[in-house]
């Protein structure tokens, strides 16, 4: 397959830069409006942090209609001293590019992987052209532990509220700890430092014409890293403000991406997590501070109503794979009340495990049994929202943990019935 | 004596020719039918191997499709029905070559107009295998997709359309097989309208307040959203 660097004018601006130390990459579609705050502040981080280095600045672009790429060649900043920084001797070099490709955040990352591995860069971050929170001190955090502190794979560490990335808190975080013994916090974080050897490492895996390469890439790219035992650390960079998501994305098609990836994943290394017992956390670099975060609106009602829908109308699809003692505890939960509605841990991590299992097996279509997880997982956080209503950071910290815990101890549950596919022991 | 040799003994040298004649063919129709048995037993014992070896009664079993033949009473295995009906068509076909093998022009008039017919007979059959199969499919999508947007309906939703998608499989079987060709046709828009309709009026009439309420609340953004975010 053909990679981005036989096109011309990337051969030519790659011989203008010959080699370079460092470079971050911004995958972006549609992003005029933020992308240019994102390009200043990755400037600003390459001037303070690293004057000395040769820093290049990759945009791989999806095809934008509304300037994005203009508005990466065109940002600069026009005053340093405003920013309290040296004015750099050396121009930081950028590429703007649109990627080629299965459309997706995974073949934009593709091409940065493979500029770098042109450029025989030391070491890369790719940061998302929506932040609006990201600073001159993120470039410093993703790309250091890298260059000084012999790391190959630097995760994200942010300050969220206690309700966001619930997918990321319920199911990926646990899953993926229980699995590879890596407290990697946040795993699909969407922010990432790693080593040009990674970067390597990555192109020579054959999943540029999979779902990787539409979505999917942040956890393969977490995964990948953890599970071929590249040295991991993660690093604190506060508070993740993004531009707004659509409101209208549609919940089940998330949870099928991110899950579905999730457990592709376990099919790929099968073989290393059946052997990992326990966690052990990973290096964090950075202050850790707590800030307020802005408060987020939550209809418990109507997340319980849509898990008592679920369990009336679909328990007929999940009774193929569910033991009975499970789907008659879904049915006592949906008659709970509001103030008391609770889906314990132990019974959480179950169902994961029979999704992860019925997917494994194969016992009905996957985009089916992925989307019909949607009642469950709102259920899930409807009981989490009334569990943590009134707790603060800590102590929601500590729940998760103890989530953590309990994926840890039924591992076994799993790795016992992979391989068993005439029925569960 | 003459009479004798005309009436008696003439035809029954002409039925001893006639039985001559046809006992060779006889035997090698029975015989053919014998063959037919045996390769049919040979073929079964294979087929249910390779079936099993290809693990075809669990791929069943998530269509659907065991629930379906357990309700119409049957309880064996995919494997086993598949391997009993490659028997059974072995069988039919020797028997069919034994019976041409007999020469009789009256049953080769029959099986000429059989074997006209019989190719749409096995495509109505696969069109409604295969019609059956979509149809649980798309029904299943339909209610997870309806359940996960909060639709009350879903159920309905659901049902509604794995029996519409089976209709249409249905009207398709018929007319292949040539029955009422026009009438099904019909029978199937006006069926196919009136529930568009019926639902049309039942949202009209009785869905009144619901979707004045439904409006209301997109206009003027009453109804309390979500702000969590999932990633």
């Amino acid at each position: 397959m053909a990679g981005i660097v036989v096109r011309r004018e990337i051969q030519e601006k790659i011989g203008e830069i010959k080699e370079a130390d460092i470079l971050v990459g911004i995958p972006s579609y549609n992003n005029a409006r933020t992308i240019g705050h994102v390009v200043k502040a990755v400037q600003a981080g390459f001037a303070k942090y690293f004057p000395d280095r040769k820093c290049v600045l990759v945009n791989s672009d999806g095809g934008s209609t509304d300037g994005t790429m203009d508005v990466v060649q065109n940002t600069a900043i026009d005053d340093y001293q405003a920013v309290l920084l040296h004015h750099r001797v050396e121009p930081v070099y950028k590429i703007t590019t649109p990627y080629h490709g299965i459309p997706g955040k995974g073949s934009a990352f593709k091409t940065i992987f493979e500029i770098s591995d042109a450029l025989q860069v030391k070491a890369c971050a790719v940061v998302d052209a929506d932040l609006r929170s990201i600073t001159p001190e993120w470039v410093e955090l993703l790309i250091k532990p890298v260059l000084q502190g012999g790391a190959d794979y630097v995760a994200p560490l942010y300050l969220r509220h206690k309700y966001d990335g619930t997918i990321t808190n319920s199911i990926i975080y646990p899953l993926t700890r229980a699995l590879y013994g890596k407290r990697v916090r946040q795993p699909i974080g969407g922010d990432f430092g790693f080593s040009g050897e990674l970067a390597r490492f990555y192109l020579t895996k054959e999943v540029w014409e999979t779902d990787v390469a539409r979505y999917g890439i942040d956890i393969w790219m977490t995964t990948t890293a953890v599970a071929n035992n590249f040295r991991t650390c993660q690093a604190f960079l506060g508070a993740k403000i993004h531009d707004p998501k659509d409101p209208g994305a549609d919940l089940s098609a998330m949870l099928y991406q991110v899950v579905g990836a999730t457990f592709d994943l376990m099919e790929t290394y099968d073989s290393v997590w059946k052997t990992v017992q326990g966690s052990e956390p990973v290096p964090t670099f950075g202050f850790q501070y707590v800030v307020g975060l802005e408060p987020i609106q939550v209809n418990l009602t109507r997340m319980i109503e849509r898990f008592r829908l679920g369990v009336k109308e679909l328990m007929d699809i999940w009774k193929v794979f569910l033991p009975p003692e499970t789907t008659d505890l879904l049915h006592t939960f949906g008659l709970l009340p509001k103030a008391r509605f609770n889906i314990p841990d132990e019974v959480w991590v179950e169902l994961i495990h029979h999704f992860a299992l019925a997917a494994h097996q194969k016992v009905i279509n996957k985009e089916h049994l992925l989307k019909s997880l949607t009642p469950l997982y709102i259920g899930r956080t409807a009981s989490f929202v009334v569990e943590t209503s009134e707790s603060d950071a800590p102590e929601v910290e500590k729940k998760i943990e103890r989530l953590c815990r309990m994926f840890e101890e039924k591992k076994s549950f799993l790795a016992k019935n992979w391989e068993n596919r005439g029925g569960l022991s | 004596m003459n009479i004798f040799q005309r009436v008696i003994v003439e035809p029954l040298e002409s039925l001893y020719e006639k039985i001559l004649h046809f006992l060779p063919n006889f035997l090698t129709s029975l015989l053919l039918v014998g063959i037919g048995v045996i390769l049919g037993a040979v073929l079964k014992a294979v087929v249910f191997r390779v079936l099993k070896a290809l693990n075809v009664d669990k791929h069943f079993e998530r269509f659907g499709m065991e629930k379906m033949l357990g309700k119409g009473g049957i309880k064996e295995p995919l494997s086993v029905l598949l391997s009993k009906l490659v028997k059974w068509i072995t069988v039919f076909i020797f028997t069919i070559i034994a019976l041409r093998a007999l020469d009789i022009p009256s049953i080769e008039r029959l099986l000429e107009g059989f074997f006209l017919y019989f190719p749409n007979v096995i495509v109505a059959i696969l069109i409604l295998f295969f019609g059956y199969l979509l149809s649980n499919f798309m029904g299943r999508a339909a209610l997870i997709a309806a359940v996960n947007a909060g639709s009350v309906l879903s159920g309905v939703i659901g049902r509604s359309v794995r029996v519409s998608v089976f209709i249409l499989a249905v009207t398709m079987a018929l007319e292949q097989l040539g029955i009422g060709r026009n009438t099904i046709i019909i029978t199937f828009a006006i069926l196919f309208g009136g529930v568009v309709l019926a639902l049309a009026i039942a949202f009209g009439l009785g869905g009144r307040d619901i979707a004045k309420e439904y409006i209301e609340k997109k206009v003027k953004g009453e109804e309390k959203k979500d702000e969590i975010s999932h990633l």
